[in-house]
């Protein structure tokens, strides 16, 4: 399952939030009342062929992954997410992979937006009182890296 | 001669008669001396001498003596010499000798070593002679007991544990556990400390990824009850704000949120803390304002807590428990049921008291039940107090509710599928078909089942609000048992979850039966036991279906109330988040095995210190040395480990003398704030001088003259260090910690903390100056940090190493040989100039041997010197858990540091080293590079 010990497979849920910070839409109240405790993204069954990119584990590292998969571990087809920054990084090890196979594989990009959850706690409970959850929107890609199926 | 022959021989003639002497001349005897066991002469006792030589040789046997001499003596005397001689003689040959096993009389080729246990394998002639020596060695014959049989009897079996948990409480778990786990006895109650099993990594993985559970019973609940302005008003003289949310946090207080918050006694803060509790208000009730609060705590606080509570509630009316139906108070009314006792069962009253002394009839009657909740309390202790001016009620709910903890992101998945809703059905006299009368009730109830179906859709715990409550009847969760183990798991689905997600269950969700103590009696009382069950289940026409309808008794209320996981930092949020399960007492085992039948793991002890280890939270009592309980754990801590070194061989142990450790039992923590605060202070006045500034070369020179500090620590009222936990001056320092580079940097850009210069500084120790902070860390390479490790302020050349980590140079041991030392003693004046590495403060040396003689070796005497500046590195704090974080891949530490020698340390680093420490464990000399984290 995902576990902790190796970012790479749940990268996605770990690194983004930090990263997504500067895209994150003003803030209307004032920030020293608030501390901003952002939650993990919400995660999805993951598959053996799944791959989730973050940035915080070595590229090279990430890369190799795919593709052993691709090669040792008989999988077709793999899908590398990317979530906020990581985002850049996924489409460069697809383009990789892609170049390292020369040409035998093909690509397949898919986009999407993806619902965060940040809680907004106020440093002075009693008086403020509710503390907050606000959501905001990051954007993610989905790329399939495939062998085109030979007819 | 050698020893060994001389102790021999001595073991031999123990109980042989002296020899007799015939007094006769000096020469006489002397020249006779030199004829001992010669038998040459002595013709008339050839025979009997030679029995002697061969069994009695050792006897000194006069030969010469008997000879006819030519020396001129009366017959009359010759023959009484004689006679003595052969009385002494008989009297030998009667005695036995040496061991005393008859089996000494055998040769050595027919010994055999069964023989000392089993009399039958002796030759025949020798079995009468052992027989009655076995028997008089035999001291008493072993009472013989009951048969096992009897033993294992039900009723017998009830009795003797009923005899075995007087002094130390079981939590309803303990068979359980106790077949499964290292049972230790602690804080009143026996509890599991890790299995039997190998289970370090799984239990590790199940946390991460699947889910663990603990029975947390042990922790202490204790009910308030009164006006909520009147409850609040007296508990916020326990707590501050500044310390982050209180009592009266306005999400907890509605009853949707557990809080936790840490207690201090009243009026006291910041010094003083009693430790961490958590608590949780019930909802309120429409149109009342009269309020239930639980606080529950870790049992070491509560004999803190309770008279504290009690204080600032003005509840000094202890009501005994007889009486306590006619004390109700009469304000509140509506929401308030009357309320028996929720102390115990009537059964559990009785057998408390009996002693075993007692008649056997007397003391197996009562107590051939099974004890619920608090078998050690007397009857006649009170557990209610109530207050006859504001009418707040206190009463103490230890081991009323058990509360089962289950940590990871499956851990929903596992309840999900353990538990059902509660099914309605037809009135009668038990509490859920009452329930099911009425509509609104009823209403709830589905609403809550609903929030329950939804938690299926949730792909991980962490999703959720941390601390959200839910309240829900169930099905008794024994008769879904699956016949096989089966591993829980999650079935996401997209609908719905999503207000679940960002607010929690409803408000109105929160309410459940579990708060009314007549329900929670009620439940307890009815539960159908096993056997019954069983029973109910063979006489299924389809074996292992359902039984159809549910029996009436099987409806619990239940309290789910979700743990946050790591909140701190940015790595691993929300690692470790959980479910915690109130379920009321009685019901531990039936919820316990279809629990485990899902495939959780189970940790104990152990394991909830690695929990908030790896969450980076402080776990009680280890780590608050300045609460009163953690005081007191920190002595038995000493105490084990001291008693622990003792064992080893004085060869074995470690000399941490040598190795420069001063402490490695034992933190003291105020002498370290004290010496901070005197180099801090000695430094401000040499800045004043001039105004260079080095790293901590500079706080060695000042150690030098802060080392007669004994004058100054005694003049000085005796000021408790406590930890800072004001949330404000830690989000400052945890600022200063990051270096200013990189990530770091921007953070603090976008936090706007101001930069450390020396004005901060000197604003912020003024206000916690003699406190220490909790920090977290994180080693830069290899080294596994353990248990009292040191902090220390890195040297300007330790930060330009790159690799390895700088090495203590070894130190020399001044008490190892007090009598070498005494021969030194001349010498010493030339031996302390020397440039020795970072010698001993020569101002305790003297004193030591006299305390040192008690001490084994290895260790330093009580009055510790300077502990700061003892090594070459300037000390900052101690690790109070250390080891390898499995989720960081890493040696990881927690511990505690001197505010001041902290901020001195990072004040005078350089802005992009910033945060770098050393980390030496006690029995190393090598120094690990760490970098610190504060987070808040």
């Amino acid at each position: 399952m995902t576990e902790p010990r190796s970012p790479g497979m749940s990268s996605m849920p770990q690194t983004a939030p930090v990263h997504t910070e500067s895209t994150s839409p003003a803030v209307e109240m004032d920030p020293v009342e608030y501390t901003l405790r952002k939650r993990l993204p919400r995660k999805l069954p993951k598959r053996r062929n799944d791959v989730y990119v973050n940035m915080k584990t070595d590229f090279r590292a990430q890369l190799a992954r795919c593709q052993k998969l691709l090669e040792g571990g008989g999988h077709r087809e793999i899908c590398v997410h990317g979530l906020g920054l990581a985002i850049n990084r996924a489409i460069n090890i697809a383009l990789q992979l892609q170049a390292s196979s020369q040409g035998a594989l093909q690509l397949a990009a898919n986009t999407s937006t993806v619902e965060l959850v940040d809680d907004l706690e106020p440093e002075d409970p009693d008086e403020a009182g509710e503390p907050m959850t606000r959501t905001r929107n990051n954007s993610a890609i989905h790329i399939k890296v495939f062998y085109p199926d030979p007819q | 001669m050698s020893a060994a022959k001389v102790k021999m021989r001595e073991k031999k003639m123990r109980n042989q008669p002296s020899s007799v002497q015939y007094s006769a001349s000096p020469r006489h005897v002397e020249s006779s001396a030199k004829h001992t066991h010669t038998h040459t002469h002595a013709h008339q006792f050839r025979t009997l001498q030679m029995q002697c030589r061969s069994d009695y040789g050792h006897l000194k046997f006069r030969a010469s003596a008997l000879l006819p001499r030519s020396h001129p003596s009366s017959a009359g005397a010759f023959a009484t010499a004689r006679a003595s001689e052969v009385r002494t003689m008989l009297k030998a040959t009667t005695k036995t000798t040496g061991s005393c096993h008859v089996f000494g009389a055998l040769p050595k080729h027919m010994r055999r070593r069964a023989m000392s246990h089993n009399t039958k394998r002796l030759p025949c002639r020798l079995r009468d002679v052992a027989n009655r020596m076995a028997s008089s060695k035999k001291k008493k014959e072993e009472s013989k007991g009951k048969s096992r049989k009897a033993r294992r009897q039900h009723g017998n079996l009830l009795l003797e544990f009923n005899r075995r948990q007087r002094k130390n409480k079981w939590l309803e778990t303990h068979i359980w556990h106790a077949k499964r786990f290292h049972m230790v006895k602690k804080w009143g109650y026996c509890l599991g400390d890790r299995p039997t099993y190998k289970c370090y990594r799984s239990s590790y993985r199940a946390m991460s990824s699947h889910c663990l559970l603990q029975d947390l019973s042990y922790y202490c609940c204790i009910e308030l009850q009164g006006e909520e302005e009147k409850l609040l008003a007296s508990l916020s003289q326990l707590t501050s704000k500044e310390a982050g949310p209180t009592f009266a946090a306005a999400l907890s207080l509605s009853g949707q949120r557990q809080g936790s918050v840490d207690v201090y006694r009243a009026g006291q803060y910041p010094m003083q803390p009693l430790g961490p509790v958590t608590f949780l208000w019930r909802p309120r009730a429409q149109g009342s304002t009269h309020r239930q609060l639980w606080i529950w705590a870790h049992p070491t606080i509560k004999p803190d807590l309770l008279p504290e509570l009690q204080t600032v509630c003005q509840c000094c009316e202890a009501v005994l428990p007889p009486a306590a139906p006619a004390v109700i108070p009469t304000e509140g009314v509506s929401a308030l049921e009357p309320e028996p006792k929720p102390e115990k069962t009537p059964e559990s009253k009785q057998i408390t008291g009996t002693k075993r002394k007692q008649t056997f009839k007397d003391a197996s009657e009562p107590s051939e039940k099974k004890i619920l909740g608090d078998g050690t309390r007397s009857p006649t202790t009170p557990v209610t107090w109530k207050s006859s001016s504001n009418g707040i009620v206190i009463s103490d709910l230890t081991m009323e509710i058990v509360r089962y903890r289950l940590i990871g992101p499956q851990s929903h998945s596992v309840l999900v599928e353990t538990m059902e809703a509660a099914t309605d059905c037809d009135p009668s006299c038990l509490w859920w078909p009452e329930h099911c009368k009425n509509e609104s009730k009823m209403n709830l109830h589905q609403q809550q089942a609903d929030v329950f179906h939804l938690l299926k859709g949730v792909y991980s715990t962490g999703e959720l609000p941390s601390g959200t409550v839910l309240g829900l009847t169930v099905d008794d969760p024994r008769l879904t048992l699956p016949t096989k183990k089966v591993k829980a798991l999650p079935c996401v689905k997209q609908e719905k979850r999503r207000e679940l997600m960002l607010r929690g269950a409803p408000a109105h969700c929160c309410q459940s039966s579990l708060w009314e103590s007549s329900v929670r009696d009620n439940v307890t009382v009815n539960k159908i036991s096993n056997k019954l069950l069983n029973h109910m289940r063979s006489e299924l026409l389809v074996p292992g279906s359902r039984l159809s309808p549910t029996p009436l008794q099987g409806r619990v209320p239940i309290l789910l109330v979700h743990q946050p996981g790591k909140q701190v930092g940015h790595e691993m949020t929300s690692w470790g988040a959980g479910w915690d399960l109130l379920l009321p007492k009685g019901w531990g085992m039936a919820f316990w095995v279809p629990l485990v039948y899902r495939g959780v793991r189970i940790g104990g002890l152990t394991m909830s210190l690695k929990h908030s280890q790896n969450k980076g939270a402080a776990h009680f009592p280890h780590d608050y040395p300045d609460c009163p309980a953690g005081a007191r754990f920190q002595e038995e801590q000493e105490a084990q480990l001291l008693y622990e070194f003792k064992r080893y061989p004085p060869a074995k142990r470690n000399n941490y003398i040598k190795h420069g450790c001063l402490a490695p039992f034992c933190c003291p923590w105020q002498q370290l704030a004290e010496e901070w605060e005197l180099i801090l202070r000695e430094g401000g006045e040499e800045r004043e001088e001039d105004r260079l500034t080095q790293t901590s070369t500079k706080a060695d020179a000042v150690m030098e003259v802060a080392t007669p500090r004994e004058d100054v620590t005694v003049t000085k009222p005796p000021s408790r260090v406590t930890v800072l936990r004001n949330k404000k001056s830690l989000r400052l320092l945890s600022g200063w910690c990051r270096p200013t580079t990189s990530k770091g940097q921007r953070a603090r850009r976008s936090c706007g903390v101001l930069p450390l210069d020396r004005a901060a500084m000197a604003l912020f120790l003024s206000a916690h100056g003699m406190s220490l902070v909790w920090v977290r860390l994180s080693l830069l390479s290899k080294g596994k940090p353990e248990l009292h490790a040191m902090v220390c302020v890195p040297t300007a050349e330790d930060l330009m190493l790159c690799g390895g980590g700088p090495q203590e140079p070894p130190h020399r041991d001044h008490f190892k040989s007090p009598f070498r030392r005494q021969k030194k003693g001349s010498k010493k004046e030339g031996k302390e100039s020397d440039p020795a590495p970072a010698s001993e403060p020569n101002s305790t040396a003297p004193e030591g041997p006299k305390s040192s003689l008690a001490l084994p070796m290895g260790l330093w005497p009580d009055p510790l010197p300077s502990v700061t500046a003892h090594c070459s590195r300037v000390m900052l704090g101690w690790v109070t858990q250390g080891d390898f974080s499995l989720s960081s891949g890493r040696g990881e530490a927690l511990g505690l540091v001197s505010v001041a020698g902290l901020l001195n340390t990072l004040f005078n680093q350089p802005a992009e080293r910033r945060g770098t420490l050393l980390l030496r464990n006690p029995a190393s000399l090598h120094y690990r590079v760490a970098k610190v984290n504060l987070e808040v």
